[in-house]
C-alpha cells in the first residue's frame, strides 16, 4: 500500500519529454515495455514515473515513426515479450531531442534562478 | 492507402499482439512483486491496478496506429449495412426508387454522351467542322454538288483541309466473302490527311488516287470489316474485291475505331471520289457531305465569314440554273464537328436535352422522396440518438454515419441504375433506329457516363441525406430524453416534412404538364390529316441490282407481278411508285403550266412521283377528278394526275383535265387526265406542295418499291409476296417489308421518343410523390393515435377526424399544385425554346397535371383518413 502511494507521489512527466526518456533508456539495448517503465523509474531514483497510459501509445507512436522497431523475444524468465530497439533514425532523433532538452532546461534554471546570472559559467 | 487497406486486415493481429505484450507486461509486474515477497493472488491484483484502465490503454494506443479515418468509415459502412438490413422494407422502396431515378438519368445521359460529347477518333476533333445548307423552313442538312466542293475548296483561306464524302451502299463480292450491301463513301483524296487518320496496314486513300477521268480503282476497309470479314489476314493489302461490276484492289485498314464522321452511321469502306460514276463530278447532284479543319489560329467566326462570302457564288449559280426568287433565302453554316457530322444531333439532341431535364426532375422527386423517410425513420430513431450524444459520441461522426448511409443508398441504387440504364439504352437506340436513318449507335455506358453516374449518385446520396443528418447533429439529448418518445415533434421538424412532399407534389405536376404535352402533340402529330389511308398498306423493298433484270425487261416483269401480287388473297390493290409517302425523299423540277404566265422570279418549283396504276386506290389519296393511269397509256401521249394544290396555284379552281405542263428542258409536254387530293409526302408537317404525277410505265421509269392494300392485316400477306416474288423473278431479292404505318411512325421518331419517355418518367414520379403523401400522412395519424383517441373520446365525429386528416393532405396538395403550376409553366416556355411546333398555347397539359395529381393525392389521402376515423378511445388508450 505505501509503496503504491508513492508511486503516485511520483513526478507526472512532461509531454515530449517521454519520448527523449524511452529513447535514451532503449540506448543501453533492447527492451521491453514493463522494463523501460522500470529503468525509468529507477533511473531516475524513484522521482519520474512513466505512466502505462502513456509509455504504451509512445512505443507504439515511436514505432510507427521509425525511431525504434520491435520484435518478439523470450526475456530472462522465459515470459515471451516485445522488446523494443532503436533504430538509426531514433539515434538521430534522441541526439536532436536531447540538445533542444538541454536548451530548454539551461533556460528553465535561468528564468527559476536569477541571482545565479552571470555567475560561474 | 494501400498500407491502410493491409492494415485494416491485419488488425485483429495488431490487436492481438497489442493484447499480448499487455499481458506480458503484468506478468512480468506480477512475477517482480512475488520476487519481494507478495503473496502471488495479491500480486497479481496489484499489478492490474497498477496497470491501470486496461481497455482505456488499449484504445489510445491503437490511436497511434494511424488508420482510424478508413477503420472508422468501415465501421460507418458496417453500421449502416446493418440498419438497411433491420429495415428491409425501407432499404428496398429506397434502393428501387433511386434505381429509377438513377438509371432514368443514366440512360438518357449515355444517349447524350454518344450523340453530342464523344468526339471522333480522330487527330484534333475539336478543329473539325462541317458545312451545312440551310433553306428557310428546312433542316439544314450536309449536302453539296462537286462544282460547289471544288469551288470552296479552291477559294478558301481559313481551312487547312475542306473534305468531301458520300453515304453509299456498296454490294462487295471477292473470293472468299458473301456478296453483301457494305455502307461506306466515296471520299476525297486528302481524307484522311486532313482527319489525321493513320493506317493500321498499307496506306489510305491520298492525293495518288488519280483525279477525275482517271479513277484509281482501290479501297480502304475498316478495323471491324477486316476482322470480321478477313479474320485480320495481314495479307489483305493488295486483295481483289468488287462493288457491282467495278474492280477493287484494298490497299489498306482504316485504324481501330475509325468509321467516318457519323458514329451512328458506321462506314466499312470508302473508295476515292474520283472513282464514282463520271458524272456525279459534273451534274449537280447534291451527295457530298462536306466537313472541314481551321486552320490554326483561324476561329469558326472567321470561317463562317468566309463561307459566307464563297456562298455567294453557290446562290449565282444557282439562280443562273433556276430563276427562282427562294433560292436567296438559302443560307450556308458552319459548325462543329468535333463529335460527328449533326445530323442526328439535329433530330435528337434538343429531345434529349429535354428529356435529361425531365429525368432529373424524376431524380429530385425520388430525393425528397427518400429524405422524407429518412427523416420519419430519423425521428423513431431520435432517442437512439440522443442516447449516444449522452454517451459521449461525436456529433460529427453521427453526422458521418449518417450521410454514409445516404451515400450507401443512393450507391446501391446507381449499381441497380446502371443495369437498368443499359438494357434502357439499348431499348432507345432501337427506338432512334426505328425511323427513315440507321442508327447504330454505340451508347452503352463508357468511362464518362460511370464517372457521371457516381457523380450524381453521390450528390444524392449527399443532398437526401443532409437534411436526416442535421437533425441528429442538432439533436439535443437531455431535452429529448426527459420527453416520451412519442411526444410531438418540433414545428420546424414538421414544416420540413411537409414541404418534401410539397416539393414532390409540384415537381410531379410539373413532369406530368411536360409529359403531357409530348403526347399531346404525338397525339396531334397521328391525327394530322396525311392525304392518304396510313392503315392496311404493306410497303415492299425488291432488289434488283446484279438480278439481270433491266430497262423493258424489268418493266414488263414489274407489270406482270403487279397483276400477280393483286391476286394474293387479302389484296386489294397493288402498286409501285418512284418513293413512298413519309420516305423522307423527293424530287422536285422547274416547269411551266399551260395557260399560266409566272412573274419573273418566280417559284416554278413542282415535286413529281412515278406510280403505277391503282396508287391512289392503294394508299387512298381521293381521286377528285378525271382517271387514274392505266396500262393502255403506254405508248400514247404523255399524261399527268396533278393534285389539288397545283390545281388551285395555277388554275384558280377552274378545270385542269386536258391542259399541259412542260417541265424545263424536256419538250414533250404532259397532258392533265386527272386531279387528286393533296397528300403528305415527306414530313407530317410540311405545307401541300404543286405535285404532279407521272405514269411510270408509260415513262419506263422502273422502281423497286411496291404497297398493297390489304383487307386484312398487312403483314399477315407478307410471306405470300415474297413466295409471288421468288416465283416470278428469281434473281430478284426481296428487300426491307415495313408498313405506312410504321413509315409514317417513322417520319416521328424524335416526337415518339419524347411521349414515351416523359410518359413514363412522370408516371413513376407521380407514383413517388403519392407514396410520399402516404407516407407522410400514414405516420402523422400514427404519431397522433392517441391525441385523435382523446378527440374521439370528448366527441368528435369520425367525419371531424377524417377532415382533420384530409384538411392536411388538401393543404400540402394546394402548396403543391400552386408550386407545380408555376414550375410547369415556366418549363414549358423552357422546352418550347428548345423545340418548335410545339402545342404550347394549349393549357390542357397542365390542367391534366394538375388534375391527375389532385386524384393521386386524394387516392394518397384515403386510407391514412380511415384509418384515424376508426381509431377508438379504447384503442389509443391500450396504445399508450
Amino acid at each position: 500500500m505505501r509503496k503504491r502511494e508513492g508511486y503516485k507521489s511520483g513526478i507526472e512527466l512532461l509531454q515530449g519529454t517521454l519520448d527523449m526518456l524511452i529513447l535514451q533508456t532503449l540506448r543501453r539495448g533492447p527492451q521491453h515495455g514493463y522494463g523501460i517503465g522500470q529503468a525509468i523509474r529507477s533511473g531516475s531514483g524513484e522521482v519520474l514515473q512513466a505512466e502505462t497510459g502513456s509509455l504504451y501509445p509512445a512505443l507504439h507512436r515511436l514505432e510507427k515513426q521509425g525511431w525504434i522497431k520491435s520484435e518478439w523475444k523470450s526475456s530472462e524468465h522465459r515470459q515471451r515479450a516485445k522488446y523494443y530497439q532503436l533504430t538509426e533514425a531514433g539515434k538521430k532523433q534522441l541526439i536532436s531531442e536531447h540538445s533542444r532538452w538541454k536548451q530548454l532546461s539551461a533556460a528553465i534554471v535561468r528564468l527559476m534562478n536569477p541571482s545565479e546570472e552571470g555567475g560561474d559559467l | 492507402m494501400s498500407l491502410g487497406l493491409e492494415r485494416l486486415f491485419h488488425r485483429k493481429r495488431s490487436d492481438q499482439e497489442l493484447d499480448e505484450e499487455i499481458q506480458a507486461h503484468l506478468a512480468m509486474a506480477t512475477h517482480d512483486r512475488i520476487e519481494l515477497g507478495e503473496d502471488p493472488q495479491a500480486a497479481a491484483l496489484a499489478a492490474r491496478r497498477e496497470f491501470g484502465n486496461r481497455a482505456l490503454i488499449q484504445e489510445t494506443t491503437r490511436e497511434m496506429w494511424g488508420w482510424s479515418a478508413l477503420t472508422t468509415f468501415w465501421q460507418d459502412v458496417r453500421y449502416a449495412l446493418r440498419g438497411m438490413r433491420r429495415s428491409p422494407g425501407f432499404t428496398a422502396v429506397a434502393v428501387l426508387s433511386m434505381a429509377l431515378g438513377i438509371g432514368a438519368n443514366t440512360a438518357i445521359f449515355s444517349l447524350i454522351n454518344a450523340l453530342m460529347l464523344r468526339t471522333l477518333p480522330v487527330h484534333d476533333p475539336g478543329r473539325l467542322v462541317e458545312l451545312l445548307f440551310k433553306a428557310p423552313r428546312q433542316d439544314h442538312f450536309n449536302a453539296f454538288d462537286w462544282r460547289n466542293y471544288q469551288h470552296y475548296r479552291e477559294n478558301n483561306h481559313v481551312f487547312s483541309g475542306l473534305i468531301a464524302a458520300s453515304d453509299t451502299p456498296f454490294t462487295i463480292r471477292g473470293a472468299g466473302l458473301e456478296p453483301e450491301t457494305v455502307r461506306g463513301g466515296f471520299v476525297s483524296t486528302n481524307y484522311f490527311s486532313t482527319l489525321g487518320v493513320n493506317p493500321v496496314l498499307g496506306r489510305l486513300i491520298g492525293p495518288e488516287d488519280g483525279s477525275p477521268g482517271s479513277p484509281a480503282n482501290v479501297a480502304v476497309v475498316s478495323w471491324s470489316y477486316w476482322q470480321n470479314r478477313f479474320n485480320s489476314d495481314r495479307a489483305i493489302v493488295g486483295r481483289q474485291i468488287s462493288d457491282g461490276n467495278q474492280p477493287l484492289t484494298i490497299v489498306g485498314v482504316a485504324p481501330r475505331g475509325f468509321a467516318g464522321l457519323e458514329p451512328a452511321n458506321p462506314q466499312d469502306i470508302w473508295l476515292p471520289l474520283t472513282a464514282s460514276q463520271p458524272g456525279n463530278a459534273t451534274t449537280a447532284q447534291y451527295w457530298l457531305k462536306l466537313a472541314a479543319r481551321l486552320k490554326p489560329g483561324v476561329s469558326i467566326g472567321q470561317a463562317r465569314a468566309e463561307m459566307s462570302v464563297l456562298w455567294q457564288w453557290t446562290l449565282e449559280q444557282e439562280f443562273k440554273a433556276n430563276d427562282d426568287r427562294t433560292v436567296r433565302e438559302w443560307k450556308m453554316e458552319v459548325q462543329p464537328a468535333g463529335a460527328g457530322l449533326s445530323h442526328l444531333r439535329d433530330q435528337f439532341g434538343k429531345p434529349a436535352l429535354v428529356l435529361m431535364a425531365v429525368a432529373a426532375l424524376l431524380l429530385l422527386i425520388a430525393c425528397a422522396n427518400i429524405a422524407s423517410l429518412l427523416l420519419a425513420r430519423g425521428a423513431a430513431r431520435r432517442r437512439e440518438m440522443a442516447v449516444r450524444v449522452a454517451l459521449g459520441a461525436g456529433r460529427l461522426r453521427l453526422l458521418r454515419q449518417e450521410l454514409t448511409e445516404a451515400v450507401l443508398l443512393s450507391a446501391s441504387g446507381a449499381l441497380l441504375g446502371i443495369l437498368l440504364a443499359n438494357w434502357g439504352t439499348g431499348l432507345l437506340v432501337r427506338i432512334m433506329g426505328s425511323g427513315r436513318q440507321r442508327v447504330e449507335l454505340q451508347a452503352h455506358p463508357d468511362l464518362v457516363v460511370l464517372l457521371f453516374t457516381a457523380g450524381i449518385a453521390i450528390l444524392t446520396g449527399i443532398l437526401f441525406g443532409l437534411a436526416p443528418a442535421w437533425q441528429s447533429f442538432r439533436s439535443a439529448p437531455m431535452s429529448f430524453l426527459r420527453e416520451s418518445a412519442r411526444a410531438g415533434e418540433t414545428r420546424g421538424r414538421r414544416l420540413f416534412g411537409r414541404s418534401l412532399v410539397v416539393a414532390q407534389l409540384a415537381l410531379s405536376v410539373a413532369l406530368l404538364s411536360a409529359a403531357s404535352l409530348f403526347v399531346h402533340h404525338l397525339s396531334q402529330l397521328q391525327h394530322l390529316d396525311l392525304g392518304f389511308q396510313r392503315d392496311h398498306v404493306l410497303l415492299v423493298n425488291l432488289n434488283t441490282a446484279g438480278s439481270g433484270y433491266d430497262g423493258v425487261r424489268l418493266s414488263r416483269a414489274n407489270q406482270e407481278l403487279l397483276g400477280r401480287l393483286e391476286a394474293i388473297p387479302g389484296v386489294r390493290s397493288a402498286t409501285m411508285c418512284g418513293y413512298f409517302p413519309m420516305a423522307g425523299v423527293g424530287a422536285m423540277r422547274p416547269a411551266t403550266v399551260e395557260g399560266y404566265q409566272a412573274k419573273p422570279g418566280e417559284r416554278r418549283f413542282l415535286s413529281q412521283n412515278w406510280v403505277a396504276p391503282h396508287y391512289f386506290a392503294t394508299f387512298g389519296i381521293p381521286l377528285l377528278m378525271g382517271r387514274d393511269f392505266s396500262s393502255q397509256d403506254q405508248g400514247r401521249p404523255r399524261v399527268a394526275i396533278v393534285n389539288q394544290t397545283l390545281v388551285r396555284y395555277f388554275f384558280g379552281g377552274g378545270n385542269p383535265i386536258g391542259r399541259h405542263i412542260v417541265f424545263d428542258g424536256d419538250s414533250q409536254p404532259f397532258e392533265i387526265v386527272g386531279v387528286v387530293g393533296d397528300a403528305k409526302s415527306g414530313d407530317l408537317q410540311e405545307q401541300a406542295s404543286r405535285f404532279v404525277y407521272f405514269n411510270s410505265f408509260q415513262m419506263s421509269r422502273n422502281s423497286s418499291q411496291f404497297a398493297l392494300r390489304t383487307s386484312v392485316e398487312p403483314e399477315a400477306v407478307a410471306d405470300d409476296v415474297r413466295r409471288v416474288v421468288r416465283g416470278l423473278l428469281k434473281t430478284v431479292a426481296v428487300g426491307k417489308v415495313t408498313t405506312l404505318d410504321g413509315q409514317v411512325d417513322g417520319a416521328i421518331v424524335p416526337e415518339r421518343l419524347s411521349a414515351l419517355l416523359s410518359g413514363l418518367f412522370s408516371a413513376l414520379g407521380a407514383v413517388l410523390a403519392a407514396l410520399g403523401l402516404y407516407g407522410l400522412l400514414a405516420y402523422t395519424v400514427a404519431r397522433r393515435i392517441n391525441e385523435i383517441g382523446i378527440r374521439v373520446a370528448l366527441g368528435a365525429t369520425r367525419t371531424d377526424i377524417t377532415r382533420m386528416v384530409l384538411r392536411e393532405a388538401f393543404g400540402m396538395s394546394a402548396a403543391g399544385l400552386a408550386i407545380g403550376v408555376l414550375l410547369a409553366y415556366w418549363g414549358k416556355r423552357f422546352v418550347a425554346s428548345l423545340i418548335p411546333g410545339l402545342p404550347v398555347q394549349s393549357v390542357v397539359p397542365i390542367v391534366f397535371g394538375a388534375a391527375v395529381m389532385v386524384a393521386l393525392a386524394l387516392l394518397a389521402a384515403y386510407t391514412p383518413a380511415r384509418r384515424a376515423a376508426r381509431v377508438s378511445p379504447m384503442e389509443a388508450l391500450r396504445y399508450e
